[in-house]
C-alpha cells in the first residue's frame, strides 16, 4: 500500500493558547482552525480536549487524538478501506478521508496526501578531499537565519504490546521494519517513503499508552541547532539533545511541550529500500545516540511484555 | 543555615506555581504551588524519569485551569496537595515533597536541613 507518511497529527489539548504560542514559536505557520503547517502542508492540529468533533481520547493522559496518514491516490484509500473493513469499522468522512483504529486503539485517518513537493537545498557541507558542496564566497553560518520545519517526519507511540502493534502495521498497512530495539519495539516506514521511520513504537505498561514525541524534518543539522537555540532563547525547556541518533542517523533535539508529549526537530535521516536488513539492539543511551551535548542516560520508560502473550 | 527563602506568599496568586534554584545550579530544582492560602513544595523531578524537570517553560507547572500539576515530557498529572500522580506514565507514584515553613511576615522558606535526598540529576 502506497502510504507516504503522516500528513497530520490531531491533538485535543488542555491549553489552546499555550499550544498556539508554542507551535508558532516552534516554526509552524498558523493557517486557522487550529492547524499549524510545515512548509509542505503537513501539520499539527489542535482543538480543545472537549471538542465533540474529535475522536474519543485514549484512557491515558495522552492528548493525541488522531494520526492522519497521507496516501498516494484514491486507489490506495480504497485498498485500505477494503483491508481494514475485514475486521473493524472504517468510516468515510465528509472530506473523503477514512477513519479507523489500529490494534492498540489509536485512531487513524487516511487521506490523499496534502503534501506539496518542495524544491529547496539541503545544508551544504565542504570537507577536505570531497567535491565542493558550498561554493566559494558562500557563507555557511547565518546568525539571523529563521529555519522552518519542512515536513512532518515521524510519530512515536507508547504501546502495551509491541509485537501485536508491529504486526498490524506490517500485515495490514504494508509498513516495513527498518530496525528494532529488542523487546521494546520497531522503527517502521510505510511503502511510500524511503525515510528510516515514520513510526516508532516503545512498549510500556498500558497506563502509559499514547504519544511519546513527534517531529518535523529540518534542512540539516545546522537548522536543528539553530531552531533549537531559538526555542531555548524563547524560554522553552529542552528534554534531550541536541545529538545524533544511531538508528536512523537523524540529528535530534527534543523539547517538552504543552501538548503533553515531547516535540522534536530532526534532520538528515537515513533512507532505505527493500534491500535493507533490519538491525536489532538493546535500547539504552549507548544505542540511541552517537553523541550528545546534554547527557541523558534514560530517555524513555519501557516495560515488560504483557502477561499471557500469544 | 537550614532555611532557604523562596518568595513571599503574596508573590503568588491562587493556583500559581513558581520554580526556584536554591542550590544555584543554573536551573530550577524545586517548585511551589499556591492553592488558596496553602502552599505546597516539591522537587522539580518527574518520578517516571528521575531528574527530568516538569515544565515546558519556566514556571509552567500547572494545567490551564490551575487544577493539577502536569509534567510536559509525557503528560503525567499530579494532585497539587498530595503530589500523587493519578494519570500518566508514573501513575501511583508521587512527587517528592520539599518541606516548607512560613514566617510571620509571609515568607515561604524551604526546610533544607530536613532533606534526606538531593534532587535526582540527569546531567
Amino acid at each position: 500500500m502506497n502510504i507516504i507518511g503522516p500528513d497530520s497529527l490531531v491533538f485535543g489539548v488542555d491549553d489552546i493558547e499555550a499550544c498556539t504560542q508554542y507551535l508558532t514559536d516552534y516554526g509552524l505557520e498558523s493557517v486557522g482552525e487550529g492547524r499549524f503547517e510545515a512548509l509542505d502542508g503537513t501539520s499539527v492540529v489542535i482543538r480543545s480536549k472537549d471538542d465533540a468533533s474529535l475522536p474519543p481520547p485514549l484512557e491515558t493522559a495522552t492528548q493525541l487524538r488522531k494520526t492522519v496518514y497521507g496516501v498516494a491516490d484514491q486507489k490506495v484509500l480504497d485498498d485500505i478501506e477494503a483491508e481494514l473493513s475485514k475486521d473493524r469499522e472504517v468510516k468515510r468522512l465528509s472530506d473523503g478521508s477514512l477513519e479507523s483504529v489500529d490494534d492498540m486503539g489509536f485512531t487513524l485517518g487516511f487521506q490523499v496526501s496534502v503534501r506539496k513537493s518542495l524544491s529547496m537545498a539541503a545544508e551544504a557541507v565542504n570537507a577536505p578531499g570531497a567535491p565542493k558542496q558550498r561554493d566559494v564566497n558562500v557563507i555557511g553560518a547565518e546568525p539571523d537565519a529563521d529555519p522552518r520545519p519542512r515536513t512532518l517526519s515521524h510519530v512515536v507511540y507508547f504501546v502495551p504490546d509491541h509485537a501485536k502493534a508491529e504486526a498490524f502495521y506490517a500485515d495490514r498497512l504494508g509498513f516495513v521494519t527498518t530496525d528494532r530495539f529488542t523487546g521494546v519495539g520497531p522503527f517502521m516506514r510505510p511503502a511510500g517513503t524511503e525515510d528510516h521511520h515514520t513510526l516508532f513504537m516503545i512498549q510500556t505498561p498500558p497506563h502509559m499508552k499514547g504519544c511519546e514525541h513527534f517531529t518535523f524534518h529540518m534542512g540539516g543539522p545546522t537548522e536543528v541547532m539553530q531552531a533549537g537555540t531559538r526555542m531555548v532563547n524563547k524560554g522553552y525547556q529542552s528534554f534531550w539533545g541536541p545529538g545524533r541518533h544511531i538508528f536512523g542517523s537523524n540529528w535530534f533535539w527534543y523539547f517538552k511541550s504543552p501538548l503533553g508529549c515531547n516535540m522534536e526537530y530532526d534532520a538528515d535521516m537515513d533512507l532505505h529500500d527493500e534491500s535493507w536488513k533490519a538491525r536489532e539492539a538493546e535500547i539504552g543511551a549507548d544505542t540511541s545516540q552517537v553523541f550528545l551535548f546534554q547527557h541523558r542516560e534514560k530517555w524513555a520508560p519501557t516495560g515488560p511484555p504483557p502477561p499471557n502473550k500469544a | 543555615m537550614g532555611l532557604m527563602f523562596l518568595c513571599y506568599l503574596d508573590d503568588l496568586s491562587d493556583r500559581e506555581a513558581r520554580g526556584f534554584d536554591p542550590w544555584q545550579e543554573g536551573r530550577d530544582s524545586v517548585f511551589v504551588v499556591r492553592k488558596g492560602d496553602s502552599v505546597y513544595g516539591y522537587f522539580d523531578s518527574c518520578p517516571h524519569l528521575e531528574g527530568m524537570p516538569l515544565p515546558w517553560r519556566k514556571d509552567a507547572y500547572l494545567d490551564a485551569a490551575g487544577q493539577e500539576i502536569v509534567c510536559a515530557a509525557h503528560g503525567a498529572r499530579f494532585n497539587i496537595v498530595s503530589g500523587a500522580c493519578f494519570i500518566g506514565p508514573c501513575k501511583g507514584q508521587s512527587l517528592t515533597p520539599v518541606p516548607l515553613t512560613f514566617s510571620e511576615d509571609g515568607r515561604i522558606l524551604a526546610r533544607l536541613e530536613e532533606l534526606t535526598i538531593t534532587p535526582g540529576r540527569a546531567d
